[in-house]
């Protein structure tokens, strides 16, 4: 192999050994420890930590998450599909319509969640504009349930899936659809046969950059969900915070680490590795 | 059913669904309340921005952070991408993966403990410098994913065909291969801009004292409210990126 | 090597000027009036460089490593023990906070750190009921929020101690209990409570209560009188079953160069026209009694903010709690989430 490729990969392993992995090297020796009389970390040594996650408490949090992010995701990919191939076909204006993708995240997370939370809620616009159109009577529950969360998920990362997308389809071919037209393909056949095939790496990975952050969030539950139903993101997040158990929380999100990795694992034996 | 008219109409429901929250906090913005209950238009809560040293300096340090690190993380992330193309890297791919999944709060406390103790030795503290590099190693990944993914797409023959017709390893690349990758390297620039710009969690771990940022200023007011200064600081940002966005638009097609 | 001239380069550019002595201080967002800073750095000829934070937490993540390059933080009263215990902080020399005698006298002598030796009460608050007065009857004890007529009205506090603590104090019991069997009864009683709860909230719930999604909340004193000042059918109550109390205290860390600078600037917060111009901006209740007198009326006499001391009576202070009650709670409180 040629020396190019060698040193193109030396700033990022360099970066990532010692700002990252060595960082993650003292989270795993957290794990190891006990919780300080006040917080912190301190000896005996043990794995007590991973033992109490054996708790079916955690257990049925941790499947509730991957169903909340695995529903957020479809429908991220619902919606970012479509819009990332039609900015991919809007010719010039390509660069202002990603842009306008990117527009809301300008702003931050808290106040956009605000927002959301004005918009659904019992005295919000949505309600308040449907009951003076008479459509309705008494408010409808949108807000704090899990639709509300989902659609907080799906809003926060639809750039994610989006971006990824339109990268793999900006150089889609146009020859190509025409000639799939020319061998009488409807456009939606040539859709399915030649673009989504195509678009494949980009439909793989911004599933993945939706996954992982749904199934790691915090604040959209606690948020949008009223803190009804917690996802394994705000029981990391409480460790170290209030709990102040560092060593707990520590092994709670390495354990979150691992079955991740075994999926994306198991995904690329099955023959996914072609997207990754 | 007509498939451009169907993707016109989800890409048009999908721009109001990102763009009915901006609606709202610009309306707020001018309430003269600050609750969100509507009583009156108000350019109070816009004064109030401008008057506030704090708010205007730490939205000038997340400018100042996004922008470094997102530069350094398109390069590294770029070529780090070019550099698994076709040849695996499985270590550093791997932990790059973990670096995705790894909840934030721990990214951070990870760092923060890393910092304390290497600092221990040094004469340094937690400052801009930290945030910067906290935020380049965590771009990285999200770089790597969206431009390896538009490296998927390209044909490797056009590189070989450079080589063979004698440019070097370093030509082909530069000449060839990134002129291809830019529209990735954009979408990944862009996704890495808007992270580092809005990141909390992991900022607030590894800031220092001169380092405070929008998004720490903004979640410091969460305890007690958020005030509508911070409405009308976003319709600031959001009106004049928008401006800029179609302003570029019209210059490119005189 | 190189390494290090980067850093410094890095920190340079930050903006420091040499000469002047320079304090540090973090402090609770919405703690400081818009001069009192200013005024300080005038006055001392010194630089302060303030910031803010959210959480305890945050602020003992920082402070815990012993280099953090804060001088004065301002932890909650539970905090204090813990962080004199391990050795975070320095002894305070009373002959240098010659105001301390403006505390109010309810704070002198407080029972997390009974001489004051390494800790200054700066502001209090407390937890309670925010409720419209357009709904009958109105609540008075944490029980009525166990009352079907609220169903789906109401919110309580996003917050482990505070919550639990609601629950406690509804069964009689002890705010800072470590004992199981009276955990588990709060936990049964919030699990009870959930059908009728909308969302489990902290500042959020405010603007809902005033905008009439809400008929009462558990929430801060300070937060229900932003609100009360907004809307004025909305009132508060301490619940007669008694209540819990928090007091942010400002302290010196250990690893200070600047403990003279740091005293005289507790000192000066401590001054009965400094805290009063400080409060007449956060309008939230002063831990100084001198102070109190040179508010502005409506702030002087909220009886929100601060309650007649026949009510004060029923609070009971937040403590620190020992190590195997802080993992129980933390496991009840995400059982009472996820039910």
């Amino acid at each position: 192999m040629n020396r190019l490729r060698f040193w193109t990969l030396v700033p990022a392993r360099a970066l990532n050994f010692l700002f990252f992995l060595v960082p993650m090297g003292i989270v795993v020796l957290y794990s190891l420890m006990t919780r300080g009389p006040y917080g912190g970390q301190a000896p005996p040594f043990n794995l007590d930590n991973y033992v109490r996650l054996a708790d079916p408490l955690y257990l049925t949090i941790l499947l509730r998450s991957f169903w909340i992010a695995g529903i957020s995701t479809f429908f991220a990919m619902l919606l970012g599909f479509p819009l990332a191939l039609f900015i991919a076909n809007s010719g010039k204006s390509r660069s202002m319509y990603l842009n306008l993708v990117m527009l809301p995240f300008w702003t931050s997370f808290l106040v956009r969640t605000y927002a959301w939370m004005f918009l659904l809620r019992d005295t919000g616009l949505i309600n308040s504009g449907l009951m003076a159109l008479g459509v309705i009577r008494e408010p409808l529950p949108m807000l704090y349930n899990d639709a509300a969360v989902v659609l907080g998920l799906v809003y926060g990362y639809l750039p994610f899936m989006v971006l990824p997308i339109y990268s793999t389809l900006e150089k889609l071919d146009p020859s190509l659809l025409e000639a799939a037209a020319d061998l009488g393909a409807t456009p939606w056949v040539s859709l399915w046969r030649v673009t989504v095939p195509l678009a494949l790496p980009g439909i793989v990975a911004g599933s993945i950059l939706v996954f992982i952050p749904c199934l790691g969030a915090y604040l959209t539950p606690d948020l949008l969900g009223g803190g009804k139903s917690v996802m394994i993101g705000n029981v990391v997040q409480n460790q170290f915070t209030t709990a102040r158990d560092w060593p707990f929380g520590a092994s709670l999100s390495l354990v979150l680490t691992g079955l991740v990795m075994v999926l994306l694992w198991l995904f690329v034996r099955k023959g996914g590795d072609k997207y990754l | 059913m007509n498939l451009k008219r169907t993707i016109g109409l989800i890409a048009a429901a999908s721009y109001l669904f990102l763009h009915v929250p901006l609606l709202v906090l610009i309306v707020f913005s001018f309430n003269s309340s600050r609750f969100t209950a509507w009583e009156g238009f108000s350019l109070k809560w816009y004064a109030a921005v401008l008057a506030d040293e704090r708010m205007l300096k730490a939205t000038w340090n997340s400018l100042i952070i996004a922008f470094v690190s997102t530069i350094f993380a398109a390069a590294v992330g770029t070529l780090a991408a070019y550099g698994m193309w076709k040849k695996k890297a499985p270590v550093l791919e791997g932990s790059l993966y973990v670096s995705l999944i790894t909840p934030e709060i721990v990214t951070g406390v990870s760092l923060l403990a890393f910092f304390q103790w290497l600092f221990h030795y040094m004469d340094v503290r937690l400052g801009m410098h930290t945030v910067i590099l906290a935020h380049i190693t965590f771009s990285i990944a999200y770089v790597v994913i969206v431009v390896a993914a538009r490296l998927k797409t390209m044909d490797g023959t056009l590189e070989e065909a450079a080589l063979d017709l004698g440019a070097n390893h370093w030509e082909a690349f530069w000449r060839v291969t990134l002129p291809n990758l830019i529209p990735g390297v954009i979408a990944a620039a862009l996704l890495a801009f808007t992270i580092s710009f809005d990141d909390y969690v992991i900022t607030a771990m590894v800031a220092g004292i001169d380092s405070e940022t929008l998004p720490m200023v903004i979640y410091g007011m969460a305890r007690k409210g958020v005030s509508p200064a911070v409405n009308a600081i976003s319709a600031i940002i959001v009106v004049g990126i928008g401006v800029l966005i179609v302003a570029s638009e019209r210059l490119q097609h005189e | 090597m190189r390494r290090r001239t980067f850093f410094l380069g890095l920190s340079g550019l930050a903006g420091c000027t040499r000469g002047k002595r320079r304090l540090n201080v973090f402090n609770w967002s919405d703690y400081i009036g818009p001069n009192t800073v200013p005024r300080f750095e005038f006055e001392f000829d010194c630089e302060v460089r303030y910031h803010v934070y959210e959480s305890n937490e945050e602020m003992l993540a920082k402070v815990f490593s012993g280099n953090s390059g804060w001088d004065v933080v301002f932890p909650s009263n539970y905090y204090v023990g813990p962080m004199a215990q391990t050795q975070l902080l320095a002894k305070l020399n009373h002959s240098k906070l010659g105001n301390i005698n403006n505390l109010d006298a309810r704070l002198r002598n407080p029972v997390w750190d009974k001489d004051l030796e390494w800790s200054v009460p700066y502001m209090w608050g407390a937890a309670g009921i925010a409720y419209t007065t357009k709904h009958e009857p109105a609540p008075a004890r944490w029980a009525d929020l166990w009352h079907e007529s609220f169903k789906g009205r109401i919110t309580m506090l996003d917050d482990a101690a505070e919550t639990l603590g609601a629950a406690l104090k509804k069964l009689g019991l002890p705010l800072n209990t470590a004992d199981p069997e009276h955990l588990g009864k709060a936990k049964d009683e919030l699990i009870r409570q959930k059908p009728l709860v909308r969302a489990y909230l902290n500042a959020e719930a405010r603007d809902q209560l005033v905008a009439g999604d809400l008929l009462a909340c558990q929430t801060w004193a300070t937060t229900a009188s932003q609100a009360i000042e907004a809307a004025k059918h909305l009132a508060f109550v301490f619940p007669a079953e008694g209540f819990s109390v928090y007091s942010d205290c400002a302290v010196i860390l250990r690893e200070s160069n600047e403990q003279e600078l740091a005293h005289q600037f507790i000192n000066y917060l401590l001054r009965a026209p400094v805290a009063a111009a400080i409060v007449n901006h956060s309008k939230t209740a002063t831990a100084n009694g001198a102070a109190r007198a040179m508010l502005a009326p409506v702030l002087r006499d909220n009886q929100v903010l601060y309650p007649p001391e026949s009510v004060l009576e029923r609070g009971e202070w937040f403590a620190p709690l020992p190590p195997g009650a802080q993992q129980l709670r933390d496991r009840m409180w995400t059982e009472i989430k996820s039910a």
